[in-house]
């Protein structure tokens, strides 16, 4: 059965400064199927939606839709042509009815202004035929469920009929699991109706289930195209997104000497996991994995007391510790490397200097006042041991590559001597070299004896640096794998929910 | 090349050259004694840019900084009218006035977690009708047998300066330390500038944002003190008079900096901006009703130019 393209990209390049976003990348979607779009963070999927969206403009390649080459891809003519996102947020206004979100922006006029009987039916009519669901119009947002707005978000995009290519970008990530469900056979509709439908998620159990084909991204290249999915294609698909050749990233394994460290008992927060107990040994790193909306984000910004814990106690080398406050938690010795380190992790108008040293004022300072050239030759000190570049303590942190503003949050820590070091996806956005410096200084951290918490939405970087593993699932641990004969498939595996863990050592 | 030129130094030309147009048109302008006046005059609004300024750095604004002044001098008046107080005592309860307005800032902004802006707009809107009720519909208090050394605090002077001079020296070159050198001042930075990053680096976010709330409507307070000593009277609702132009002040002052960010030593030149334009075109005998409008002509071409400036400095940079 070979139908026609609905779209195509072919041998589309995307360079940022320092990354190949795309090399060279190719994907075809055809009639009336659901493609699965996969590949681990950093594989190029959000930059090829980007490209296909017409955001960013690619510096080689044809974007083809239905057959003809389009001259310029910009928003504008690729909505004329018919193809429509589903973002993986909802961006629905809460006190909005069912009616004005759908029509919001696309309002029907009549003779006497907006024709709100016309677009009340269009909307009910539309979720009812097409989506296979009933849902009053005139009900508020901010009452239905999240599937209901993810519903409420698709009718959105295609109530004007002219629809023929629709881009779900992980639809169900906010998703409870029974409401999945509801999504799928939505998805499963639209398909039926000759809509071409690219498929983008982490969730490769819901790829098995739904997507007729499979194209795998791995570092901006198109590494597989999967023509027959079925619910056994898992560890195919798995093997062709990590691939084989990353493995001397990382530094060896070593045993090493371990003493109680944190412990954190029946931790929730009452809305995103509940119920979690860690325990992480000095000289020892955990990983935590876990994909989006599975909490593990959540769990972090609560250990280190930025959200309010509903239930829970930490112990610090056995003793009980109270955790309200970030400030607190960096007094106790707990310090974090956070995921969005423009955000969060640098104050980014400041030079390496005052970042560097914003944790420890107090060492570098007599009554209060700072001492700058202490501070400036402390810093210096740490540009060389952390190899940052350039190694100039007064660069505005801005203008520093990912890797190197990293190492800047690193040094910062460093000069803290603190006890529990967590990293939140600590090389996301960091290029290869800068990578394999990080996780030998994360190997050096524990074997200095400090307790060392990973967390990351990579599978390969979790099963190279860590020694355990608790795997989170929709709010719980739902087991904890030891990674010297771990493969990274069997981790996909048990993160992907492909597989369920058996030889589960979750003690409680 | 001129064009490039004018874009480094466009803020110090434009002045330059109203400098040099006020001197040749009225050579009083330049006289010692013209330019002490200016600095005399120019010290309460200083002060109160001071605090300003230390709000607008934390990532705030302050709109209540005239009632802070209204405290200060409220309570330092009846103290001496009412309770007899001697200098001393009077100035302590201006600060305790001008702390009170602080704290109802903190709690509102901390405890309440309402924006800067409008905690300090309501604090404006409650304190200024306080004033009035308590004076009766907005009378003023007025204490002629003042204690001496309370009236110097406005009219006395030190080694020939001007006390009030002084005072605003001495608060400049505190909040100089505090701001620009001390660990303190780089923790107030840091959260105006990035909160979340400063929040993670374990810096303690509110306790800073309540110091500087109190700090602010102290220093406040003593540019009350001042005002009630120079007029020997509590005139409610008085302060008000000084908000735009100390928000004006920061701003330019932030424009002028590198980073665009508030600066102590910005919110000086700031002030002397102001000052000196407004006496110069005093000097110039202008119809007073067209005097606001050129000095906010001449305040917009100047700040123009040092935006212009800042961009230059910063392709220069990159």
């Amino acid at each position: 059965m070979s139908r026609q393209s609905a779209f195509s990209l072919e041998g589309v390049t995307k360079k940022f400064p320092g990354v190949r976003a795309l090399d060279k990348a190719s994907l075809d979607v055809r009639v009336g199927e659901v493609h699965g779009l996969i590949g681990e963070n950093g594989a190029g999927k959000s930059t090829v939606i980007k490209v296909l969206a017409g955001v960013y403009q690619p510096e080689e390649g044809l974007v083809k839709i239905g057959g003809k080459t389009l001259s310029q891809v910009t928003p504008d003519t690729v909505h004329a042509e018919g193809v429509r996102f589903i973002h993986q947020e909802l961006h629905l206004v809460p006190h909005f009815t069912v009616t004005e979100s759908v029509f919001l922006g696309q309002e029907l006029s009549g003779r006497l202004g907006l024709d709100t009987k016309a677009m009340r039916e269009d909307t009910e009519a539309f979720l009812h035929d097409v989506l296979g669901v009933d849902i009053p119009s005139n009900r508020l947002i901010r009452d239905l469920t999240t599937a209901e707005r993810k519903l409420v978000q698709i009718a959105r995009a295609l109530i004007d009929d002219a629809a023929k290519v629709v881009v779900f970008d992980e639809p169900t990530a906010p998703l409870a699991s029974d409401e999945i469900e509801t999504v799928m056979s939505a998805i499963r509709r639209l398909k039926e109706q000759d809509i071409a439908i690219l498929y983008v998620s982490h969730y490769l159990s819901e790829i098995t289930d739904i997507c007729d084909r499979v194209t795998v991204f791995r570092q901006g290249k198109t590494v597989g195209v999967f023509d027959n999915i079925t619910n056994q294609s898992g560890g195919d698909l798995v093997y062709a997104m990590v691939g084989r050749d990353i493995a001397d990233m990382f530094p060896a394994k070593v045993d090493r000497a371990t003493s109680p460290g944190l412990e954190v008992v029946g931790l929730g927060d009452g809305v995103s996991f509940e119920d979690i107990s860690l325990n992480v040994e000095k000289g020892e790193v955990l990983g935590i994995a876990g994909l989006i909306g599975s909490g593990r984000e959540e769990l972090i910004d609560t250990i280190y007391g930025l959200r309010k814990a509903q239930t829970g106690t930490f112990q610090l080398e056995g003793e009980p510790l109270t955790i309200k406050s970030a400030a607190q938690a960096v007094s106790a010795g707990i310090v974090l490397v956070p995921r969005d380190r423009r955000h969060d992790g640098l104050v980014l108008s400041m030079t390496v200097t005052e970042n560097a040293t914003l944790a420890t004022l107090n060492q570098n300072a007599s009554l209060g006042i700072e001492n700058r050239r202490v501070a400036r030759e402390r810093t210096e000190a740490q540009i060389m041991a952390l190899d940052i570049r350039p190694p100039n303590p007064d660069a505005v942190t801005r203008l520093l590559s990912g890797g190197n503003q990293q190492k800047v949050v690193l040094a910062r820590w460093m000069a803290k001597a603190a006890r529990v070091f967590i990293f939140d996806d600590p090389t996301v956005g960091v290029d290869v070299g800068a990578k394999s410096e990080i996780y030998q200084l994360i190997d050096d951290l524990a074997t200095g004896g400090a307790c060392v918490i990973v967390s990351s939405s990579d599978p390969v970087e979790l099963q190279g640096i860590c020694d355990r593993i608790a795997i989170m699932m929709r709010g719980k641990i739902i087991g904890e794998l030891q990674t010297r004969h771990l493969s990274v498939d069997e981790l996909v595996s048990a993160i992907t929910g492909a597989k369920e863990i058996e030889n589960s050592t979750y003690a409680d | 090349m001129i064009w490039a030129m004018l874009q480094r130094f466009g803020f110090l030309l434009v002045f330059g050259a109203f400098f040099g147009l006020f001197a040749a048109w009225n050579p009083v302008f330049l006289q010692g004694g013209n330019l002490l006046n200016v600095i005399e005059g120019s010290a309460v609004l200083m002060i109160i840019a001071l605090g300003m300024t230390l709000i607008v750095a934390t990532g705030g604004i302050d709109l209540s900084v005239g009632i802070a002044l209204d405290f200060g001098a409220a309570f330092a008046v009846v103290a001496m009218k009412s309770y007899g107080m001697d200098w001393f005592g009077a100035t302590c309860a201006g600060l305790i006035g001008g702390s009170v307005v602080g704290i109802f800032n903190a709690i509102l902004v901390i405890g309440l977690r309402i924006s800067p802006f409008l905690a300090t707009l309501s604090t404006f809107f409650i304190g200024s009708s306080v004033q009035r009720i308590f004076t009766n519909g907005g009378g003023p208090i007025s204490h002629r047998r003042m204690p001496e050394e309370f009236r110097n605090l406005a009219l006395g002077d030190i080694y020939g300066v001007p006390t009030e001079a002084v005072i605003a020296t001495v608060l400049v070159v505190v909040y100089f330390l505090i701001l620009e050198r001390s660990i303190w001042g780089r923790r107030i930075h840091a959260m105006g500038m990035q909160r979340s990053a400063a929040i993670v680096a374990g810096i303690q976010v509110n306790r800073i944002l309540i110091m500087c709330f109190i700090a602010a409507s102290v220093t406040c307070a003593v540019g009350g003190l001042i005002a009630a000593a120079n007029i020997r009277m509590f005139t409610p609702l008085s302060g008000f008079s000084y908000l735009l132009d100390a928000i004006a002040a920061v701003f330019i002052g932030a424009a002028l900096n590198a980073r665009g960010r508030p600066s102590v030593l910005g919110t000086v030149a700031g002030v002397l901006f102001l000052s000196i334009v407004a006496n110069g075109l005093n000097l110039m005998g202008l119809n007073f009703n067209t005097k606001d409008a050129l000095q906010g002509i001449i305040l917009v071409s100047a700040l123009a130019l040092a935006v212009a400036q800042q961009r230059a400095r910063h392709n220069f940079a990159s």
